[in-house]
C-alpha cells in the first residue's frame, strides 16, 4: 500500500516534530495533573449528595479530565497544522508526488498518537493516585481506543480551523470554541443533578455522551445501556468530522 | 525520436481570485539542458509562472507542458519529474538537515539505502556535511537555501525550478550557489530560475525572458538582448590642449564622418560615439582624431548591460529589494482569495 508507506514517512516527521518541542509533551500531562488537584480536592465532597453515581470523586473525574484533554488537543493540532501552512512546509509536500490523501493520513494519525500518549499518562497519574478502573484492562484498552478515536475527530475539527482561517490569531484562540464541548458536560456532576437551560444544553453536546460512556466503563464497568449511545455518538461524529476534514483539504489543495 | 522541451508554455494565464492578473497570457520554451532566466522585478509574475509549472497553483488559462507531460494530464507524473526550490523556503526548522534529506527522497520514491546515501553525497556537495545533524532551525540564510537545493536534489530530477535562489545571500554564499547549479547544468540537468539580479542572470543563463506586468516583453540570449538595446558607446576624453577653442567641434566633426560612427556627441571633457562594435570601431577613432590633431587622454568602450536592457524594455529600472513577490501568494493564500501583502 502505497498511501500507508507514504502516509508512515509524513506520520515520522511530524511525530519527531512533536517529540522535538518536550514542553509541549510536559504541559500536556500536567495540566491533567493539574485538574486532578484543582477540581478533585475542593469538589471531594459532592459524592456525599444524594444520588450521586460514585463513592471516589477523583474515579469519577478521570473520565473528565481524559476527555477534557483530548478534546483541547484539537486546539493544538490547529496550531501546529498552521505552524507548517505558514512555513510553507505544507506547500512543500504539495510539491512532491505523494498523494494528497498521504498527508491528510499522516497528520490526523499524528493527533491519535497525541491522544493515545496522554490517555496513558493520564491513566497512569489516575492509577498512582488510587482510582480503580472498573472496567478492568479491556476497559482500559477500550477507553485509550475511544478517546483515540475522539482524539482523531477533534484532530479534524482543528484542522479545519488551520486550513479555513489561516490565521494565527484566531488558531491560537480556537480553544474557546473547544470549552462549551468539554464544559458543556456532566463533567463535574452528573446529569441528573444539573437543572435548567445547562442541562438542556448538556443533553445536545456529543461529547457529553462520549463523556458518560467513558466514565460508566471507569466508574461501573460494563453497564451497556450508559455505553451504547456514547459508542454510536462516537462514531457518527468522528465519520462526519473526518468526512467535513477530507472535504475541507480537498478544497485546499486543488 | 526528438525529446520533448523540458518546458512549453503556450497562452499562459492566471487570474487570482480577486481580480489580479498575475499572468496575461505568457509563450515561452525551454529546451532540455538549457539554463533558462526568468528575469523580472517584485510582482511581475515570476513566483506565479514557477509555481503553475511546479503544479502548486492552477493556472487560468493556456497550456502547459513540462517534461513533455500536460500539467491537466498527469500532475503526479510531474511532480516526480522534477525539484523545486521556491524562494518561501517552507523549510522544517525542528528537523535536523540529513533527516530532512531523507525525508524529502522518500517522498520522491527513492529507496531508503539510496536516500540516506544520496544525503550523505548531496551534503557533502552543497558543503554541509559538518552540520547534517544540525537543526535546520539553526542555519543561516545562506545554509538554508543549499541544504533546500540539496532537497531539490534527491531523486536526480532532470529539471529543476528555482525561485530567486540567491536573494538575500551575501555574496560568498551566492557564489558557491552559482557554482553548484553551474555544474548540474554541465552535467545536463535544465535549470529554470527566477531572478531579479542583472549579475545572476548574466552569469548563469545562455537565454533569458523578461517578464513585466505578466507578460513577456523580450526573450533571448543575455548578449542577443544587450546587442538589440543598441551598439556599444565609446567615450572619449581629451588630453592638454594648447589652443582648445573649436576643438571639439572639429572632433565630433571628425567623427561623425567615419562610417563605423553611428551618433556622436560632446561631453563635458571629450565626446561620446555609439558604434556597433566598439573593440573595431576604438582603433579607427583614435587615428581619425590623431589626424585631426586632437589628443587624447582615455578612451573607454562601453557595453550595454542586462539593465540598459531591462530599461529599454519596460522604460524603469529593476528595483533590486530582498521583499517577498507579495502579489503572489502561496497556493492557501490563494485558495482563501487572500492577497497577502
Amino acid at each position: 500500500m502505497l498511501i500507508l508507506r507514504e502516509s508512515s514517512y509524513i506520520y515520522v516527521r511530524n511525530l519527531r516534530t512533536w517529540l522535538a518541542q518536550p514542553t509541549m509533551i510536559v504541559a500536556a500531562v500536567l495540566s491533567s495533573a493539574v485538574m486532578y488537584l484543582f477540581f478533585g480536592e475542593p469538589l471531594r465532597g459532592i459524592t456525599g449528595l444524594p444520588g450521586f453515581p460514585a463513592a471516589d470523586y477523583q474515579a469519577f473525574l478521570t473520565a473528565m479530565v481524559i476527555v477534557m484533554a483530548v478534546v483541547f488537543s484539537g486546539s493544538d493540532m490547529a496550531m501546529v497544522l498552521l505552524t507548517d501552512i505558514m512555513s510553507g512546509y505544507v506547500d512543500k509536500l504539495l510539491l512532491s508526488p505523494v498523494n494528497r490523501f498521504s498527508i491528510l493520513l499522516g497528520t490526523l494519525a499524528i493527533g491519535a498518537t497525541r491522544a493515545i500518549a496522554q490517555v496513558v499518562a493520564i491513566i497512569l497519574v489516575a492509577t498512582a493516585i488510587g482510582v480503580r478502573f472498573e472496567g478492568g484492562v479491556a476497559g482500559i484498552l477500550a477507553v485509550i481506543a475511544a478517546t483515540t478515536l475522539l482524539g482523531v475527530a477533534m484532530g479534524c475539527v482543528g484542522l479545519i480551523i488551520a486550513v479555513r482561517t489561516r490565521s494565527v490569531q484566531v488558531t491560537v484562540n480556537s480553544w474557546l470554541l473547544f470549552m462549551p464541548l468539554a464544559f458543556l458536560t456532566s463533567a463535574f456532576m452528573p446529569r441528573d443533578l444539573i437543572t435548567g437551560w445547562f442541562q438542556f444544553a448538556v443533553g445536545l453536546n456529543p461529547i457529553e455522551y462520549i463523556l458518560v460512556a467513558v466514565r460508566t466503563v471507569i466508574i461501573d464497568g460494563w453497564v451497556w445501556e450508559h455505553i451504547v449511545p456514547g459508542f454510536w455518538v462516537l462514531l457518527g461524529t468522528s465519520a462526519v468530522l473526518i468526512g467535513l476534514a477530507t472535504y475541507e483539504y480537498r478544497r485546499a489543495t486543488n | 525520436m526528438q525529446r520533448p522541451p523540458a518546458v512549453l508554455v503556450q497562452g499562459l494565464e492566471k487570474t487570482y481570485p480577486g481580480g489580479t492578473r498575475a499572468i496575461d497570457g505568457i509563450d515561452f520554451t525551454v529546451e532540455q539542458g538549457e539554463f533558462f532566466g526568468f528575469l523580472g522585478p517584485n510582482g511581475a509574475g515570476k513566483t506565479t509562472t514557477i509555481k503553475i509549472l511546479a503544479t502548486l497553483l492552477s493556472k487560468s488559462g493556456g497550456h502547459v507542458e513540462v517534461a513533455g507531460i500536460d500539467i491537466d494530464q498527469d500532475a503526479r507524473a510531474v511532480r516526480s519529474s522534477i525539484g523545486v526550490a521556491l524562494q518561501e523556503v517552507g523549510l522544517d526548522d525542528l528537523s535536523k538537515g540529513r533527516d530532512f534529506l531523507v525525508l524529502q527522497g522518500r517522498l520522491y520514491g527513492v529507496g531508503r539505502a539510496e536516500a540516506n546515501r544520496r544525503a550523505d553525497e548531496l551534503l557533502e556537495l552543497v558543503g554541509l556535511s559538518g552540520v547534517g545533524k544540525r537543526k535546520i532551525g539553526s542555519y543561516s540564510g545562506g545554509m538554508r537555501r543549499r541544504i533546500d537545493l540539496a532537497g531539490a536534489l534527491m531523486h536526480r530530477p532532470n529539471i529543476l525550478f528555482l525561485d530567486e535562489p540567491t536573494s538575500g545571500l551575501d555574496p560568498q554564499s551566492r557564489l558557491a550557489i552559482w557554482e553548484h547549479l553551474e555544474q548540474l547544468n554541465a552535467q545536463g540537468v535544465t535549470v529554470m530560475l527566477t531572478t531579479q539580479h542583472m549579475d545572476e542572470a548574466d552569469r548563469l543563463c545562455r537565454r533569458l525572458a523578461i517578464i513585466d506586468h505578466g507578460r513577456l516583453v523580450a526573450e533571448g540570449s543575455p548578449g542577443a538582448l544587450k546587442a538589440a538595446v543598441g551598439g556599444d558607446v565609446v567615450r572619449v576624453s581629451f588630453g592638454p590642449m594648447d589652443s582648445p577653442d573649436g576643438r571639439a567641434d572639429i572632433a565630433l566633426g571628425t567623427l561623425r564622418r567615419l562610417p563605423a560612427v553611428q551618433e556622436a556627441d560632446t561631453t563635458p571633457d571629450g565626446l561620446t560615439a555609439t558604434v556597433d562594435d566598439g573593440g573595431a570601431a576604438a582603433p579607427a577613432i583614435l587615428r581619425a582624431l590623431n589626424d585631426a590633431e586632437i589628443p587624447v587622454a582615455n578612451l573607454a568602450v562601453t557595453r550595454p548591460s542586462l539593465d540598459d536592457v531591462f530599461l529599454h524594455h519596460t522604460g524603469r529600472e529593476i528595483r533590486e529589494s530582498d521583499a517577498d513577490e507579495d502579489a503572489e501568494s502561496r497556493v492557501w493564500g490563494q485558495w482563501m482569495g487572500v492577497n497577502r501583502r
